[in-house]
This record gives C-alpha cells, sequence and structure tokens, in this order.
C-alpha cells in the first residue's frame, strides 16, 4: 500500500498500462513535455518516449478524431481534453463517431477509447473553465460516463476504462485532485465500471452525489451525524451505465433521498435520477426527492464560484426539508 | 381560416418578419438553391436579395458567422440543416452564444434564431434524426422553443425574431407537412406559454413537438373507454411553463411526459422531477416517461419504428395509469 492523492492515482493508472499493453498510447495539449496541465501524465514521455505520450496542437476535434482512427485500427488512445468547456469543439467526434462506431459498423469496429477530462468548478478559472456537463454525455447512447471520487476509485476505474472494448468519458474532479489521499494499492487492480459504492449506511436518508461533490456531502454528513440524523451516502462513481438497482435499494430502505451535483439543475442528471426514484420507488418515499445542484446560469467568474458550488449547508437544508416534510 | 402546412406558416413569418424588420437576415447551407432541405427559406432571396447567404459546409462557421453578425446590431436566422449538425456548432452554441450576454456585462443583445430541423423522419438514421433539446435545455442563457402545429410555428417563430437573446427553434421534419388553420394576418406567442390542446380529468400527457398529434390521437383512442386526456402541449421548452402543467396534474392526479429524445437524461426527466417534486402530494401514481429507446437511431425501418415513441405507447401508459 502507498499513500496516493487522486491525481497520483491516476498517473500511477496510466504508467502502469502504459507498461502492461504497448497498444496504450497518450495525445493531448502539453501532456508530454510540460506533464499535462494539472501535471497528470507528468514524467510518462520520459518514460515511454514521445510515440506513446504525445503532445498535440490545439484542436481537442483533431486529438479526439485522431485517437478514434487509433482505436478502431487496434491501438488504446487515452486522449486529455484539459478542461471540460474544451470539449465542445470535439463534440461531433464523440457524439457522431466515438459513440457510434460500434453501432454504424454493425460490430465491425469497436472504439475503445478513454478521453480524460478534468471537470467542475472551484479553482478559480476564467469562463469556460469549471463546466460539469455529464447530463449531455449520459444522454448520449454508445459512451460509458465514469466519475471517480477517491483515489482508490481513480485507479481502478481508470484501468478498467483503459481496458474496455468500448468508449469511456473519464471525468477527473479537477478540484480535488491533490485533496484527497488514500492508501492505494502500488500494483494493478480493477474497479468494475456501472457499480455504484455505498460509502456509508443510514437509516433516514439517502444521499447521492458523485465526483467532487461527494467531498462536500461528506462535510455535511458530519454536522447531520452532530445533529442525530443518519444519512445513506452512495457514490455512483459511473454515470452510465448507472448503477439504479443501488439507487433504488437505498431509497426503499430510508424512504427519503437528496441528489447533489453542481451542474447547472435544469435537465442535469440530477432529473434523471429523481425521475427514476420516482418510478421505480414513489411508494416508498415519504417525502419528494430534493435535488441540490448549481444555478441555470453560466458558471460564474471566480468571485462568485463559492455562491454557485452546492455547499454542505445547502445539503442539509435539503436533508432537513425531506426529513420535516 | 385559411389551412397551411407548417412548413408555409415558418416561410410566412419569415417574410412578414423581413418586411418589418430590415436588420433580419437568414444564412445556411442550400437555403438559397433548394430553400433549405425542408424549402423553408424557398422565395426569400427573390424577394429579399441581399439578405440571404448561403454558405460552405461549415456548421462552426454558420453559427460563429451569426453571431458576430447578432453582435453588430444584425438578427440572424440561421438554418443547420439538421440538429444533429450542431455538434459540429457545440463550441459556437455553448461557450459563445450562450454565455456572451454575461461575459460581457450585458453590453449587447443577441439576438440569433438557429432553426434546427429535427427528430426522425424517414429512414434518415443515427445522424440526421436526433433530438437534442435536453442539451440546450442544460445550457443556461439559450431559449427552446418546439412548436407541434402549423399555428404556434408561425407565432413562436415571430416571438424569437423579437427577443434579445438566442432562440433554439426546433422544427420537427415529421411536422412540416401537417396542416392547419393559420392567420394571414399578424400574430405572435409569447414564450413560457403551455397550451391545452384538449382538456381531460383523468390523466395528463406533457408533450412536446412530434409527440402532441400522438397525445391526441391517444386521447381520441381512450375516450370511449372512459379515459378522458389532457393534453398540454409545451411549445417552449425554456422558458417553461411550470404553473399550466402543474395546474394540469392537480386536476388530474396522473402524468404522462412524452417526447421524442433518448429517454435517459431527456427532457421527460426534467419534466416528470418537476411534476414529482411539485405535485407529490397530488399524484396518485408514478409519473410516466414516454420517450424513444436508448440507442443511435437505426437505418433500418423496421428498427427505427422500434425506437420511435408511438401513440399506442401513450395508450397504454395511461390505461396503467388508471387503471
Amino acid at each position: 500500500m502507498a499513500t496516493r492523492t487522486l491525481l497520483e492515482a491516476i498517473r500511477e493508472a496510466l504508467h502502469l498500462e502504459l507498461g502492461a499493453d504497448e497498444r496504450v498510447i497518450l495525445l493531448g495539449e502539453d501532456i508530454g513535455r510540460e506533464g499535462g496541465v494539472f501535471r497528470v501524465t507528468e514524467g510518462l514521455q520520459a518514460c515511454y518516449g514521445r510515440a506513446r505520450v504525445m503532445d498535440a496542437p490545439i484542436a481537442e476535434a483533431g486529438i479526439v478524431g485522431m485517437a478514434v482512427g487509433m482505436a478502431i485500427a487496434g491501438l488504446r488512445p487515452v486522449p486529455e481534453i484539459q478542461f471540460m468547456g474544451f470539449l465542445y469543439p470535439a463534440f461531433d467526434q464523440i457524439i457522431s463517431h466515438v459513440a457510434r462506431m460500434r453501432n454504424r459498423s454493425r460490430g465491425r469496429f469497436t472504439c475503445p477509447l478513454v478521453v480524460r477530462v478534468p471537470y467542475g468548478g472551484g479553482i478559480h478559472p476564467p469562463e469556460h473553465h469549471s463546466e460539469s456537463t455529464e447530463a449531455m454525455l449520459v444522454h448520449t447512447p454508445g459512451l460509458q460516463v465514469v466519475v471517480p471520487a477517491t483515489p482508490y476509485d481513480a485507479k481502478g476505474l481508470l484501468i478498467s476504462a483503459i481496458r474496455s472494448p468500448d468508449p469511456v468519458i473519464f471525468l477527473e474532479p479537477k478540484r480535488i485532485y491533490r485533496a484527497v489521499r488514500q492508501d492505494i494499492p502500488e500494483e494493478c487492480y480493477t474497479v468494475p465500471i456501472g457499480e455504484a459504492r455505498l460509502v456509508r449506511e443510514g437509516t433516514d436518508v439517502t444521499v447521492i452525489a458523485w465526483g467532487s461533490m461527494m467531498h462536500t456531502v461528506l462535510q455535511a454528513a458530519e454536522s447531520l451525524d452532530a445533529s442525530g440524523i443518519s444519512p445513506e451516502i452512495l457514490d455512483l462513481r459511473t454515470l452510465s451505465p448507472m448503477d439504479v438497482p443501488a439507487i433504488i435499494a437505498s431509497v426503499e430502505k430510508t424512504g427519503r433521498a437528496v441528489v447533489v451535483h453542481e451542474a447547472a439543475r435544469t435537465a442535469g442528471l440530477g432529473a434523471e435520477i429523481v425521475a427514476q426514484i420516482n418510478e421505480k420507488a414513489l411508494l416508498s418515499l415519504e417525502a419528494p426527492v430534493e435535488r441540490v445542484s448549481g444555478f441555470d446560469t453560466v458558471f460564474p467568474l471566480p468571485q462568485l464560484e463559492k455562491y454557485y458550488l452546492p455547499t454542505p449547508e445547502m445539503i442539509e437544508a435539503a436533508v432537513h426539508r425531506v426529513l420535516a416534510f | 381560416m385559411p389551412k397551411k402546412s407548417m412548413r408555409d406558416a415558418l416561410r410566412e413569418a419569415l417574410h412578414e418578419e423581413m418586411e418589418r424588420d430590415d436588420s433580419i437576415i437568414v444564412l445556411g447551407e442550400d437555403v438559397i438553391t433548394h430553400g433549405g432541405p425542408y424549402a423553408v427559406t424557398r422565395g426569400i432571396d427573390e424577394k429579399f436579395p441581399g439578405r440571404i447567404r448561403q454558405t460552405p459546409i461549415s456548421e462552426a462557421g454558420i453559427v460563429g458567422t451569426a453571431l458576430g453578425a447578432a453582435l453588430c446590431g444584425m438578427r440572424p436566422v440561421a438554418e443547420v440543416m439538421y440538429v444533429d449538425f450542431a455538434t459540429c456548432a457545440m463550441d459556437e452554441v455553448v461557450n459563445q452564444m450562450a454565455k456572451v450576454r454575461y461575459m460581457f456585462g450585458g453590453q449587447t443583445d443577441v439576438p440569433v434564431v438557429l432553426r434546427l430541423p429535427s427528430g426522425s423522419a424517414r429512414l434518415l438514421a443515427a445522424q440526421h434524426s436526433q433530438c437534442l433539446e435536453a442539451w440546450f435545455l442544460h445550457v443556461p442563457g439559450l431559449q427552446v422553443v418546439v412548436p407541434s402545429t402549423a399555428y404556434d410555428a408561425k407565432g413562436l417563430l415571430k416571438t424569437a425574431l423579437r427577443g434579445k437573446d438566442p432562440v433554439l427553434f426546433m422544427e420537427y421534419k415529421r411536422l412540416y407537412t401537417n396542416e392547419c388553420e393559420v392567420p394571414d394576418e399578424d400574430y405572435a406567442i409569447p414564450f413560457g406559454q403551455a397550451d391545452v390542446k384538449r382538456e381531460g380529468r383523468d390523466v395528463t400527457i406533457v408533450a412536446t413537438g412530434p409527440m402532441v398529434p400522438k397525445a391526441l390521437e391517444a386521447a381520441d383512442l381512450l375516450s370511449p373507454e372512459g379515459i378522458e386526456v389532457e393534453v398540454v402541449d409545451t411549445r417552449t421548452l425554456v422558458p417553461f411553463d411550470k404553473a399550466t402543467v402543474f395546474a394540469s396534474v392537480g386536476k388530474t392526479n396522473r402524468a404522462i411526459v412524452t417526447d421524442e429524445e433518448v429517454k435517459r437524461g431527456g427532457t421527460s426527466a426534467e419534466i416528470a422531477s418537476l411534476i414529482a417534486e411539485e405535485c407529490f402530494d397530488a399524484l396518485d401514481a408514478p409519473v410516466k416517461r414516454v420517450a424513444a429507446a436508448e440507442v443511435p437511431m437505426p437505418f433500418s425501418p423496421e428498427l427505427e419504428k422500434l425506437v420511435v415513441p408511438k401513440t399506442e405507447h401513450l395508450v397504454a401508459a395511461a390505461r396503467e395509469l388508471v387503471g
């Protein structure tokens, strides 16, 4: 075991897979010589050379498009998009090609690539650098969407993603890249895609979250514990395919639910989760499911960021509302 | 009152507004030669020479040009041949068009209308059949309009052309030839007002675009069984008329939400969630969603039929809810 930050765990997973499988190729803006905008890929080019850790021009459509070609030709590319707001120039590649290659070619080609995307707000950047638009990707058939919240899951899920025969969008919670540490195995291991993690058992309310919001939820849980409320906490880990049975099992037990995400509320992933709970567990519900989310505004500039992102207090208030209903 | 198709009603709205307002210009692929893929812009070049531009095949260029023109005081109506190709212009739509008012502190209006032919037609397969409303609902700063009749199309397009902010105007291809009575004279339908297309007491169907005629068909089929369906047409998704939807569900206590989008993460999820949140005590049964299967649109005609939601799905859902 060794202590790793989430960022180090991701780097370790890349290191191990580059070493184990020569088909694995990294590409992206500044990922080689500079080690990436967040230094996730630091040292990897020195170790594996420029042919396997490739610096790309600033052209997201080109990066993902090239990865599509590599993937259908038998390689295992892992492109990095520096910020989620820059995913849009590559949307046509992702939606029309990555997500559909297997379907369009009647299974003759698969598209085994992993697009790594640091996502979310909280690091005081300028505009376009704080997006959290996982809902758009989950709405697209053919993509797997993964969001780890811990170093252990980050490493195990990334290794699973790289070994998957189908494309994965791997969202990295950049706000907690270096804020979370955990003892994790140094060797290879996998965490299966599609399984939620029961972070802690509770009896009064189910709180559902993913990525960096997990840690805001855990802070809220401490205050809730102090006031005698026992929340059950579920980390979805994979948003597509979504572990709906785990959500329903928990809500059937607690009778109440709060969904937390930092993306804008309207048509965010919370809507899908609330709809699923209402369809499958309405008779277990003691109160309407609450959504705690970002606002339906453009993600604000740094000085307003703290008012946009859900806080532990907002989550606690939502829990109190569903309990008081 | 004369009957007109949705295609003709849209064309009429464009002509009338271009006559009224010199700043309106039209651009897009093949918009002169063929009047666009669905002939909506036919005749504009003859009547308003110089105010319609046929562009290269570059959606990012079309939307980017339209945005620039809007910031400089024009009112561009840009056609993206199929909403599917908006994926090529996502950076312009999401990072620029939707955010520009906010980023520059409201120094300028952004009156762009993007016309986006949407949905399944016949055998147009995975890259010409999509419904992408949910994406744009999730992007703050965009208004999203989905007319279901020729009458609504004309009135809503007029409002879009008189606004100050970007509008994504979803035109469902299957509805282009549907006819209804449309006045020759000028009228506008405000955004944010849903329309109760049929009253009923037993179950509410909240429908969008192409699912509105199917909901009305379902209502006709269910009425003889004693199930009276109320059909609420959302008309605009952003802004969204919660009051009309909630009032209807408050009356019927049962709701089906339907659109042609992929169900997972689609608009129906948002509307079903709003109902479950705000009408919890009124609901006698879980809200049902009737939407498309979670696959890319297949090319095979038989498979296409399996993916697109149908009248009988609505009928079955209503029977389950009432039974």
